[in-house]
């Protein structure tokens, strides 16, 4: 009877002077976690998951309606050897990033420098230049760019003004896919947001610096303005690269989900999402993510490689 | 009037709402069936009718509908079907019939006969257009053909007298000149291009002894019809007899709205016979219908009746038997025959057809009557197309696109399509 609360006592006195792995992470973080599970329940069920899910899928071929049967390498053999949907996919998407990232940027530059000028009434401004972001990826917005651009919208109606009679935009193929580089280009909100953010952050004596020394706006701007903002430039080049190859509601409303004419607005999701829910192949669009995936990695992968070339970060 | 409420009140409220929702027997009984189909505001107007109608006759019974651009419904359908969470009644087409029998995504009727689904007096050809491999997947609502859109006041206004049920391809090139010459209404064609269109193309092949697909799911054509084909489009085009390849662009989902009818730019547009009702519902000018055009002059058999769709059931549906019910009477019932007209195409039961057809309004009398008096150009139905002939339809688009816009010849054309097809049906599992 004596023995039981020695037992106790020694335990108690044990864990104490060396507490278990378990007991020391529960008193560090565990609530910390605790707190976390429901993000956890999230992260991995509905993100990690089906991520996890499509990497499998992508070597089956996988039909929505029946069993998944492995097929192996067969997706990503038949996409790089005998399918033109999808260079021709690829070929649009690689072009569109091309061209609506740099012009973009440009352009959002271009504002951010105008509006740094510390003029009145700037949050107004700042407000309506930033409101075709919000607008972007929405369906109304890709509805009214079809109105515009199409043969009697209104861009031609302007063009017969000085009497160029211009073509139907959405719908020739020669000029389709720059309907939706416009578009893109319009949406410069956010980038330019974060450049004007970036701009405030030079400090005001490099200016009045370089203008004593007899700096000409010009000079300035390519020898101090743009060094020191070159780290927001790359974080902008970056987003908005991975924003280009995401692309979807724009081509999908502008060519009824259809990529069309002739291809010339089949974005690579556009044509993975036909693959996976207008022709059922998942296992297959499965495959076409991962390969999407692969290759914006590899963009992004580019960017950092050669920041340190072109990137000054001030010291 | 002011509005306030503390915690506790409004957790007492809402305790009290999930209760009375727990224990009201309405909620627990009212069985909800849920249908889906394809097309416009006329037709959900038609389809709702119905419902009301069933619903009346048997309470505790309600509906949900849901209705989609014809190519916005399979994206979302085959979803659904996948997700486990179909629509108890579906609607569904001849191009995907096989497709969805073949995986089971919708239940064989033949157990229902004579039970819950009547079929005593309805056709037997338009029962056997829902019919895969012996089995009865899909009731038909309605017969129907393909059918030209036309447009006869602008034929007025310009002078031409209007196509017939014999005109052929190359009278439209040689009513080209006349048309083009009164420059009515800003540039109007005679015809779209119908280069990309897959009824055309059908239409065409079976007036030249040949077909889409075959019995055992193969390509009834070469890739020298498809040649041919593009050629007499690429004549058409430069002739000025159908619209510019950008102007029939602007029809990127054949939806009744951007058909170049009704956006104006052609006078005749490729289309089927029940749609007639749906066309007129946004066309100002009065509109008939004569065949697709003949390959030449006298050449017939290009025309069929085809199911112009079909009512299936979800085989997962927990309501089955109340859905095969209610298919039953959306074909068989009087009242919902009248209230659905034509709109689905003729109805296949004979007593529906025959109590509807004195009262009909002038658009579906003419329906009835372009389907009835096909004459020669009436040829048997063919198979049921292969899985995937949807995607072969999709494809024939783009190919036609790019002929009109002039990077491929028809001769490429023509043999690279026949090579797409091929594989676009291999690849069906």
């Amino acid at each position: 009877m004596t023995a039981r609360p020695y037992d106790a006592e020694t335990s108690r006195y044990g864990r104490a002077v060396t507490p278990s792995t378990w007991s020391r992470l529960w008193s560090a973080n565990g609530p910390g976690y605790l707190f976390l599970v429901p993000w956890f329940i999230g992260f991995f069920g509905l993100t990690v998951g089906p991520i996890v899910y499509s990497f499998y899928l992508s070597f089956t071929n996988f039909d929505l309606l029946t069993p998944a049967r492995w097929t192996g390498l067969d997706n990503y053999v038949r996409m790089f050897t005998a399918d033109p949907k999808f260079s021709a996919s690829m070929r649009v998407t690689l072009l569109f990033v091309l061209f609506s990232v740099p012009l973009k940027l440009a352009f959002a530059l271009g504002v951010a420098l105008l509006l740094n000028r510390g003029m009145k009434g700037l949050p107004i401004y700042r407000a309506i230049f930033y409101l075709p972001s919000l607008l972007g990826a929405s369906v109304a917005i890709a509805v009214l760019w079809r109105r515009l651009f199409a043969g009697d919208g209104m861009v031609n109606q302007v063009l017969a003004l000085i009497g160029i009679q211009g073509p139907s935009w959405i719908s020739n193929p020669r000029t389709s896919l720059w309907t939706l580089v416009a578009l893109a280009v319009w949406q410069f909100g956010s980038p330019m947001i974060i450049f004007l953010a970036g701009l405030r952050q030079i400090p005001q004596d490099l200016y009045e610096a370089a203008s004593l020394d007899g700096a000409s706006k010009w000079r300035i701007f390519w020898k101090v303005t743009l060094p020191l903002l070159t780290p927001v430039v790359f974080f902008n080049v970056i987003i908005q690269t991975i924003e280009g190859f995401k692309s979807f509601t724009p081509a999908f409303i502008i060519s009824g989900g259809t990529g069309n004419p002739v291809n010339s607005t089949l974005f690579y999701t556009l044509y993975l999402y036909q693959e996976a829910f207008a022709f059922f192949r998942m296992g297959y669009a499965s495959a076409l993510a991962w390969v999407l995936l692969v290759i914006v990695a590899v963009f992004t992968g580019i960017s950092f490689l050669t920041s340190r070339f072109w990137v000054h970060y001030d010291e | 009037m002011s509005f306030s409420l503390d915690r506790r009140k409004f957790l007492l409220g809402s305790t009290a709402l999930v209760a009375a929702g727990s224990f009201s027997p309405a909620f627990a009984q009212d069985k909800r069936l849920r249908l889906t189909w394809w097309g416009g505001q006329a037709r959900a107007d038609r389809t709702f009718a119905v419902a009301d109608l069933y619903k009346k006759a048997n309470p505790g019974l309600d509906f949900d509908g849901e209705f989609n651009a014809f190519n916005d419904y399979w994206p979302k359908l085959g979803t659904q079907v996948a997700g486990g969470n179909a629509p108890d009644v579906l609607q569904m087409d001849y191009r995907y019939l096989v497709e969805y029998a073949k995986r089971g995504a919708i239940a064989p009727l033949d157990d229902f006969i004579g039970k819950a689904l009547k079929l005593d007096d309805f056709d037997k050809d338009q029962l056997a257009g829902g019919t895969v491999d012996g089995k009865l997947y899909a009731i038909s609502l309605g017969a129907n053909s393909v059918a030209m859109m036309v447009d006869e006041a602008a034929f007025k206004e310009a002078g031409v007298p209007a196509p017939t049920n014999a005109t052929s391809y190359d009278d439209y090139k040689a009513m080209a000149e006349a048309f083009n010459k009164a420059n009515i209404r800003g540039g109007m064609k005679l015809l779209a291009d119908g280069s990309g269109n897959e009824p055309a193309l059908e239409n065409w092949l079976r007036q030249r002894g040949k077909a889409l697909y075959t019995a055992d799911g193969k390509l009834g054509w070469e890739a020298a019809d498809l040649t041919e084909w593009f050629k007499l489009w690429a004549d058409l085009r430069a002739a000025g007899v159908c619209v510019s390849p950008e102007d029939q662009a602007l029809d990127a989902t054949a939806a009744i709205d951007t058909t170049m009818i009704t956006l104006g730019k052609a006078a005749t547009t490729f289309a089927n016979s029940n749609q007639l009702i749906g066309f007129q519902a946004v066309n100002k000018n009065p509109l008939t219908m004569v065949s697709f055009p003949r390959a030449k002059a006298g050449s017939g058999g290009g025309h069929y009746r085809k199911p112009s769709q079909f009512w299936s059931v979800n085989p997962k549906s927990a309501l089955l038997e109340d859905a095969v019910k209610f298919v039953s009477f959306f074909v068989n019932d009087v009242a919902a025959g009248k209230a659905l007209g034509v709109e689905r195409g003729i109805p296949c039961s004979k007593a529906v057809r025959d109590a509807i057809s004195p009262d009909l309004d002038d658009q579906s009398k003419i329906a009835l009557n372009f389907v009835s008096n096909l004459g020669d150009l009436l040829g048997a139905l063919p198979p049921v197309p292969p899985a995937k002939a949807g995607e072969v339809s999709t494809q024939l688009t783009t190919k036609g696109q790019e002929v009109a816009f002039g990077s491929s010849s028809p001769e490429d054309a023509g043999a690279a399509f026949f090579k797409e097809a091929t594989d676009i049906l291999s690849r069906a599992s």
